[in-house]
């Protein structure tokens, strides 16, 4: 990026125009799919721009944690292929992921996110341990958005099976799955929170930045919200330092851009849902 | 044969008694919400570091040691148009690399390090909160080294280690633009959230939400942020970054002195 590339940048966003001709506050266009891959619960494949990510969601069964033993749990794992950026060849992404996965535990650690009770089948005993997967193929800037936007399509997606635990005379107990595939639990999405990352250039802030809006900007606000406008994460991130007045500016974009998102995506997965199993499925190639 | 560890086996995990004793939690006493508990802060204390610091507020307590400047790994990089006052290009600019271990006997239940994601976490959350106050610029092709250790943890635990770093930096004679002076604050959960500065270890496990703020008092600008839970709107949140940043100016005195002594103590100290 050079010199006179950031300086226009700069006197364009101070007007509320971006490279590409968006505005401050707007999204790149996303394309969601549910149920891509068919060896899981559940899964998403997001594309906003050029950055693509994959998010598989597979329930098995465990022994919930002590301290919480009637609930199940999530467990995230990040991982950045090598086909996403040359530096995240080896073990380059390691760290990316680890902070991607860091950042979803951190997002999801609130009682109404997801509702955990209902992942339980005997307490202290069996649960639904929810290991969700997430598939870094490209990167064009504005990861976490993206990543949070694909699992809670993954998780809308995730069909988790019926089971029941019967007593026997003895006290032993045995797991019986249900005859019918269809018949299952799902999980219910609403709460879910969504990223949206505001990234400060100049003196105005931008949702969505692409690779180069990043690279310009030197400090970046994090804020999950849910579809209720409630705050669940706040992260600052990036090198540089944020005014305080600017902090409660992006606080109140992040919200309004928040609830927006979600209605937006609850519209389209509900939608594609709708449209069936005879829907038209794009998958990679498309 | 005493002991012999080999042919008898204990369990694979071991747990505190606690969490099997009858549910005796006292819940978290009432305070003033925006009360700082008193803090001791000391650097240079350290002979084999640069630059150390040593910070207890209430239960909490943190050593942090600073080494460096030495040569980065991979420092072989192109050149590009100097920065302004003389700093490197910004492929040349140093690194800051942090590092937060719990010790295992900090918390209520023993930790074996490495404590896996939550202490990369909070290394990682040091080094954004510090970066913006180093001049990095001043030291191309070198890295600087930060370690922190939680000895005991006593409520607000990153933000008593985000002071001691800065307080060490301060003391190995890094080039900085400002101190970081951090504030922990903590939501109780409902009827009646209020924000409260400073928690103790018991209000934050009864916490819906927590946040730590990391602010350059000088500059009045905000180095780190990082909250999460149940924190309610965003005027909420906005109220508790309110009183984290007025938390911080407070603390910053406290700072001020501990460097002057140690200053003190070491030019008394040095041959003339």
């Amino acid at each position: 990026m050079t010199v006179l590339d950031y300086s226009r940048s700069l006197e364009q966003i101070s007007e509320d125009l971006r490279v590409d001709g968006r505005g401050c506050e707007d999204y790149r266009c996303v394309e969601v799919e549910t149920d891509v891959v068919s060896n899981t619960s559940g899964s998403a494949r997001v594309k906003l721009g050029h950055t693509d990510i994959l998010v598989g969601v597979k329930a098995e069964m465990g022994t919930p944690k002590l301290e919480k033993p009637d609930e199940g749990y999530l467990e995230f794992f990040v991982d950045c292929s090598a086909n996403a950026t040359p530096e995240f060849e080896g073990r380059g992404g390691d760290d990316l992921g680890t902070e991607i996965a860091n950042t979803l535990y951190r997002i999801f650690n609130n009682k109404s996110s997801v509702d955990l009770k209902s992942l339980c089948i005997s307490p202290r005993e069996h649960c639904w341990i929810l290991y969700v997967d997430v598939l870094l193929l490209e990167c064009d800037g504005n990861l976490f958005d993206t990543i949070c936007i694909a699992v809670k399509a993954a998780l809308f997606n995730t069909r988790i099976p019926r089971v029941r635990v019967l007593e026997d005379e003895e006290g032993s107990k045995d797991i019986e799955l249900s005859d019918d595939p269809y018949d299952c639990i799902r999980l219910s999405v609403e709460n879910v929170p969504c990223i949206v990352t505001l990234c400060k250039i100049g003196y105005r802030h931008v949702v969505d930045a692409t690779l180069q809006e990043e690279a310009c900007s030197l400090a970046s606000l994090l804020v999950s919200v849910t579809s209720t406008g409630v705050v669940t994460c706040m992260r600052k991130v990036g090198k540089g330092s944020l005014d305080p007045e600017s902090i409660f500016e992006m606080m109140e974009t992040g919200k309004r851009v928040g609830k927006v998102l979600h209605a937006s995506l609850q519209s389209v997965l509900h939608k594609e849902e709708s449209l069936g199993p005879k829907r038209q499925k794009v998958g990679f190639l498309g | 044969m005493p002991g012999d560890h080999r042919r008898i086996r204990g369990p694979e995990e071991s747990q505190p008694p606690q969490l099997y004793a009858a549910d005796e939690d006292e819940a978290p006493a009432a305070r003033d919400p925006t009360r700082l508990r008193p803090v001791y802060a000391r650097a240079g204390l350290l002979s084999q570091a640069k630059g150390s610091a040593y910070l207890e507020a209430g239960g909490t307590k943190v050593l942090c040691a600073v080494s460096g400047p030495r040569q980065a790994e991979g420092s072989e990089r192109g050149g590009g148009p100097a920065g302004a006052g003389g700093e490197a290009p910004a492929a040349l600019r140093g690194r800051l690399l942090c590092d937060f271990r719990r010790a295992p006997f900090a918390g209520r239940r023993r930790r074996a390090p490495p404590g896996g994601g939550e202490e990369r976490e909070l290394a990682l959350a040091l080094q954004e909160a510090l970066e913006p106050a180093v001049r990095l610029g001043r030291y191309p092709r070198a890295q600087l080294e930060v370690s922190a250790l939680l000895l005991e943890d006593g409520g607000s635990a990153l933000a008593a280690a985000l002071t001691a770093a800065a307080l060490a930096l301060a003391d190995a004679g890094v080039e900085m633009y400002d101190l970081v002076v951090g504030c922990g604050l903590s939501r109780t959960p409902e009827p009646a959230p209020t924000w409260l500065l400073d928690p103790t270890r018991l209000e934050e496990e009864h916490a819906a939400a927590g946040l730590t703020v990391a602010l350059m008092p000088v500059l009045n600008q905000v180095a780190g942020l990082l909250g999460s839970g149940e924190g309610g709107p965003t005027e909420s949140w906005a109220e508790a970054v309110r009183l984290g940043l007025e938390g911080c100016q407070r603390l910053y005195p406290v700072l001020q002195q501990c460097l002057v002594r140690a200053a003190r103590r070491r030019g008394a100290a040095a041959p003339s």
